[in-house]
């Protein structure tokens, strides 16, 4: 990518930082409906396999490529799909901000996501980068490609609730 | 050799699957023996996976870690992953290309058929040590397979009395491989999944289209399967493969509202937000939207709407298995049609849309079956008692029969 010479402010990392931590708090709370609304309408949602992407394979383990889609899982998660109720925590690393000529914020953090049954027994789930593009829509950054390169791409069971 | 007793079946028509069967440790040591080793044939890959001369690829044969690999020559090659000399581990990657093999420990080295083709220090060091004088190398070669391809899908077996790989498969079942692999398929990717369960119990989901249109409510209100399409059980009751087919074809919506009343699975009013999904061109006319071939013991050949794969069941031990997705397009797909299978990768593996719930329900029985009490069964009656046959409706659970019956010839 092109980078610019325009300089990753205080500002701009304490936006990238919360908004990333909104994510995560969104998830860990179960208020799965906001979760969408981080995303622009035009957003390119993908999970990718380590494995793969260290191949070139082209294969997603998700690939949603607008935000009615992303609507659409949480619509299913809530009426449709069966899966195993766990409490998640999302641990997410300082991001690594980038800017490209076209005022487009590229960032990189890593994550480890907890699972922990109803009976309380936690176990590690997953682990993997963020690889992110965003943007602003009324002002707030937004992501509009989220790219999530799973390390943990032997999975344990399933994925149900979004990494 | 452990001396677990076989299973007894409480019915000589497999509508009584004793839980045993996915509880006792000793059975898993039983099937390696009897079943993995036995006279049938491994899945082990896909011809394209490991297209030139040292190719190699890793997979399993039950237990056994196998090294897949193509010689120089351009034939296949399987041996299992351990060293003659000490037992080492000696493909350390689990995909590359290489002519010879050197094992890390003492760097005895092997060719892409498991010959013994280099021993450091034979003759010994400033001349003493060594190998005795009459050591031949060819005696010490690598645990090779028996291997075969049939129409690109590869497989091994350790047993010299397996019959042919095309009798094996059977007409039945090459008929649909035939189907699928008339093109040459392009690799897109893997899906690994480590499901809590024990593997027979994914086999059996993938032989029960009774479950089909009752857990997986996107497959039955998207109309990828419902039961009131036309459906086929399609058995090869002499190897234990089946095919459960389904097509969208002479499906009467009232059909559809009297078979879902008062369950609900079916949604006539849920929308999705973005069905693009779903706007994907047909790979083939014949409205087949699923369907499933199992290959025993444990390959998969699937088709879901414009998917298509392979899945490897691995066992691991009695209560877990892992689930390995080899997910293909065809080399004369357009640009449009490799982006409708990526799409559509959303119904399948381990986030899919249909598949996570497999995942699931494997938990759910695994969890279940130990809570209770020895000597119990599972009941398998949907399709009706008795012979086991082909029929013509997916209210039926007959393939999970014809796999126990197969099971139970193998394991005694």
């Amino acid at each position: 990518m092109s980078t610019t010479t325009e300089e990753v402010t205080a500002q701009l990392v304490a936006e990238v930082t919360n908004l990333l931590t909104e994510h995560a708090e969104i998830l860990d709370q179960n208020e799965l409906e906001k979760w969408p609304e981080l995303f622009t309408h035009d957003a390119c949602y993908r999970v990718l396999s380590r494995e793969n992407v260290a191949q070139g394979l082209p294969a997603p383990i998700i690939y949603y490529y607008s935000q009615g889609m992303l609507k659409d899982r949480v619509t299913a998660l809530r009426d449709a799909l069966t899966y195993e109720f766990v409490y998640t925590r999302h641990i997410t690393s300082p991001p690594r901000i980038k800017l490209t000529a076209d005022k487009q914020v590229h960032v990189q953090s890593n994550f480890s996501i907890y699972h922990t049954t109803e009976r309380g027994e936690t176990r590690l789930y997953a682990v993997g980068a963020y690889e992110d593009v965003l943007t602003r829509v009324d002002q707030q950054l937004r992501f509009r490609n989220r790219d999530i390169i799973l390390d943990t791409f032997a999975v344990p069971n399933n994925i149900a609730t979004p990494l | 050799m452990t001396t677990a007793s076989p299973i007894s079946w409480p019915t000589a028509d497999f509508s009584r699957i004793p839980y045993r069967a996915f509880l006792d440790g000793n059975l898993a040591e039983q099937e390696q023996q009897k079943l993995f080793d036995g006279a049938y044939w491994n899945y082990l890959g896909l011809a394209v996976e490991i297209p030139n001369p040292g190719d190699f690829i890793t997979t399993y044969v039950g237990s056994r870690e196998v090294v897949l690999t193509r010689t120089e020559t351009g034939d296949l090659s399987a041996f299992v992953n351990s060293c003659a000399h000490r037992g080492a581990q000696l493909v350390r990657r689990l995909r590359g290309n290489a002519t010879s093999h050197t094992c890390a420990y003492h760097q005895w080295c092997f060719d892409t058929k498991g010959s013994l083709i280099g021993v450091p220090q034979q003759r010994g060091v400033k001349g003493k040590g060594g190998m005795s004088k009459d050591f031949d190398k060819s005696r010490h070669r690598l645990l090779t397979l028996h291997v075969e391809e049939y129409k690109g899908l590869i497989f091994g077996t350790f047993s010299p009395e397996t019959e042919p790989l095309p009798d094996y498969l059977g007409a039945k079942m090459r008929v649909e491989i035939d189907r699928i692999f008339n093109r040459k398929p392009k690799l897109l990717g893997y899906f690994r999944q480590v499901v809590p369960a024990n593997w027979k119990l994914y086999v059996e989901n993938v032989k029960d289209p009774y479950h089909a249109g009752l857990l997986h409510l996107f497959h039955v209100t998207f109309g990828i399967y419902r039961p009131t399409m036309s459906g086929k059980v399609i058995m090869d009751i002499d190897h234990g493969h089946s095919i459960l087919r389904t097509a969208d074809i002479d499906e009467e919506q009232s059909e559809v509202n009297a078979t879902y009343a008062g369950i609900d699975k079916y949604r006539e009013n849920y929308r999705l937000a973005d069905p693009s999904l779903f706007d994907v061109a047909p790979d083939y006319d014949d409205k087949v939207t699923n369907m499933i071939m199992t290959i025993f013991p444990n390959l998969m050949l699937g088709q879901v709407a414009n998917t298509f794969q392979t899945r490897h069941v691995r066992p691991r031990g009695i209560d877990q298995f892992e689930l390995y997705w080899t997910y293909f397009g065809f080399d004369d797909d357009d640009e449009m049609a490799i982006e409708g299978k990526l799409r559509q990768a959303n119904f399948v593996g381990p986030a899919g849309y249909i598949s996570l719930e497999d995942g699931e329900a494997g938990r759910l029985v695994q969890r279940g079956v130990g809570s209770r009490p020895d000597g119990s069964s599972s009941v398998v009656e949907m399709g009706g008692r008795g012979d086991i046959d082909d029929i013509d409706s997916l209210a039926t659970e007959v393939a999970v029969r014809a796999f126990w019956k197969k099971y139970a010839q193998v394991m005694g």
